[in-house]
């Protein structure tokens, strides 16, 4: 069964500044605060109204107490609290298993170093999916001539990007650094489930417990890599178990 | 692989403004003719005095009616002759070759809006695409611009299918489409789309990029005619002949009348497909296609024969 070398599993490339665009959206998670610095250090060099023109929104990666609310930093109206499931698309067992993957490493420093910049309006989230939601609203008002980059794990990425397919956002307005945990969703294509926080090569479907080999096929309208039944032809002959997404 | 041709009948023909005609071709014999999206264009090909035309030109009529296309040609004033055949010897009851449609000028399928812009006979690509916008759910806005009322070509169809998203501007009463706000002011998701003079489609897709716009969402299409140039002589490598380019002939054409065949969609220097390797040159290329990027030019390894010619005292072709 054809593991690697597909076409659809994302390439990411370090995040440059564009300056041709007119407005700037970042998204970072965890330890992706440190592109987005290197890349409003590179605004602040080429231009420094670029960064008048940016909306940061970033998620530390430790899970904090009270979550749902956005800490305002500068005179943005957080409106953020009570609107979590505007969008709909994500759940909160997603926020839990997003950042159980990457427990451990604090980036409270992170968000007080991105809120130190002149980057115009930086919010500091609690949870993926209210910064996700958040997201959703910052590009129904956005214009064209926006530019996205986004840094932090590759499901993180691949939430963000899900969403900004659905405004029609090409590659050449997208820039994505995956950098944090490798952790996959996967998505059952025999039950249509997607579980979350993936490491190994072989997982228990979270919707049908189907043994699931996690194949690099990747659809970015789900976010997710496809996972397909492992021991359907000798039923409970798995091969070895290895965590491998790390 | 060249497009197919297929013969059709002139059956109706009416002159729309002092400068364009409106010709609807009917397959010879009924039946219905090869299906088709809006921005497609067809080739006619035209047996003119001495000489073949090809000429690209949009489809106007509605991608639903197989039954017959519509043309719109505008009498341009330095022609090679294909738009004066067109306009002077091709009457109702003619028939005419044409290629199967091609489109290179679709919409874009998952833009969150469309903004079409179009300067004189531009708008004849998206009279075709409005068919497939009117009632739909995608948002639109479409900016025609004209010297002056009575060459705007296509009104009434263009009111009843698009109503108050027709913006109408006429040089002759001083107005102009405001580019820089409307395209600074457009929600994520849009895609613009101009056809018309090669100044428009310039000012549009500078005024776009300096608006942030990325290349992606930026859409146009120009079919050039062929500029007449210097004679020249081509050799052609694999056919081992010769052939000399008169200077009101296209290297394309030449090459065709030589009895070579090079594959062509477009012959206006827009699909690359006529894209063609030079082996051997002493001068200089000159390119008038919209398909080679700079540094491709700069390496002269290649040419569009539709369009493009050359100075030179050699030249050598992989054909």
């Amino acid at each position: 069964m054809l593991v690697t070398g597909i076409k659809s599993k994302p390439v990411y490339a370090p995040l440059q500044a564009d300056v041709r665009g007119r407005y700037h959206v970042m998204l970072g998670m965890g330890v992706g605060a440190a592109p987005l610095l290197r890349v409003i250090d590179e605004m602040r060099a080429a231009d420094a109204a670029l960064l008048a023109n940016t909306r940061l929104l970033y998620v530390p990666d430790a899970e904090t107490p009270g979550s749902g609310a956005a800490r305002e930093s500068t005179n943005f109206k957080a409106t953020a609290g009570g609107s979590s499931t505007a969008g709909g698309s994500s759940t909160a067992g997603e926020s839990a298993q997003l950042h159980a993957t990457s427990a451990g490493s604090s980036t409270a420093g992170e968000s007080a170093r991105l809120e130190a910049t002149a980057v115009g309006d930086v919010q500091i989230f609690d949870s993926v999916p209210v910064l996700l939601d958040r997201f959703r609203s910052v590009l129904e008002a956005s214009l064209m001539g926006t530019r996205l980059y986004v840094a932090g794990p590759e499901s993180f990425i691949g939430l963000a990007m899900k969403i900004a397919l659905e405004f029609n956002l090409n590659k050449d307005e997208i820039r994505a650094e995956e950098c944090g945990s490798r952790a996959r969703r996967v998505y059952c294509i025999h039950c249509r489930s997607t579980t979350e926080a993936v490491r190994t090569n072989i997982v228990a479907c979270i919707g049908c417990g189907r043994w699931l080999l996690v194949r690099d096929h990747y659809s970015r309208r789900l976010a997710a890599y496809m996972g397909v039944m492992v021991d359907a032809e000798a039923p409970g002959e798995l091969p070895a178990v290895k965590e491998v997404f790390l | 692989m060249n497009a197919q041709t297929l013969t059709v009948e002139v059956v109706r023909i009416e002159q729309v403004t002092p400068l364009i005609k409106h010709f609807t071709l009917a397959p010879v014999g009924g039946g219905s003719l090869p299906a088709f999206s809006g921005g497609s264009h067809i080739i006619v090909v035209m047996q003119g005095a001495g000489r073949v035309h090809r000429n690209p030109y949009s489809l106007l009529s509605a991608p639903h009616r197989l039954d017959a296309y519509e043309i719109g040609v505008r009498r341009m004033e330095e022609s090679r002759g294909g738009s004066h055949h067109l306009h002077d010897a091709v009457k109702l009851g003619s028939r005419l070759d044409i290629a199967h449609p091609v489109n290179l000028f679709g919409l874009d399928k998952i833009a969150r809006k469309h903004v079409l812009i179009a300067g004189g006979i531009g708008i004849t690509p998206f009279l075709a695409q409005l068919e497939d916008l009117h009632g739909g759910a995608v948002p639109y806005e479409l900016h025609y611009s004209v010297r002056s009322p009575e060459h705007a070509a296509f009104l009434d169809r263009l009111q009843s299918r698009a109503g108050a998203n027709l913006h109408l501007y006429y040089d002759s009463e001083g107005q102009a489409i405001p580019f820089e706000p409307l395209l600074a002011n457009q929600p994520l998701g849009t895609h613009v789309y101009v056809c018309g003079p090669a100044g428009m489609i310039k000012h549009v897709i500078a005024t776009a990029a300096a608006c942030g716009w990325p290349d992606s969402h930026i859409h146009w299409e120009q079919f050039s005619a062929p500029p007449v140039g210097d004679a020249f002589d081509v050799f052609l490598a694999r056919a081992k002949i010769s052939v000399h380019v008169p200077p009101d002939h296209s290297l394309l054409e030449s090459i065709e009348a030589a009895g070579v065949e090079v594959p062509y969609l477009c012959r206006g220097g827009v699909c690359g497909f006529c894209h063609t390797r030079v082996l051997e040159l002493e001068g200089e290329l000159q390119h008038n296609d919209h398909f080679l990027s700079d540094a491709e030019r700069s390496r002269a390894g290649s040419i569009m024969p539709c369009v493009s010619r050359a100075r030179c005292t050699r030249l050598v072709l992989d054909l």
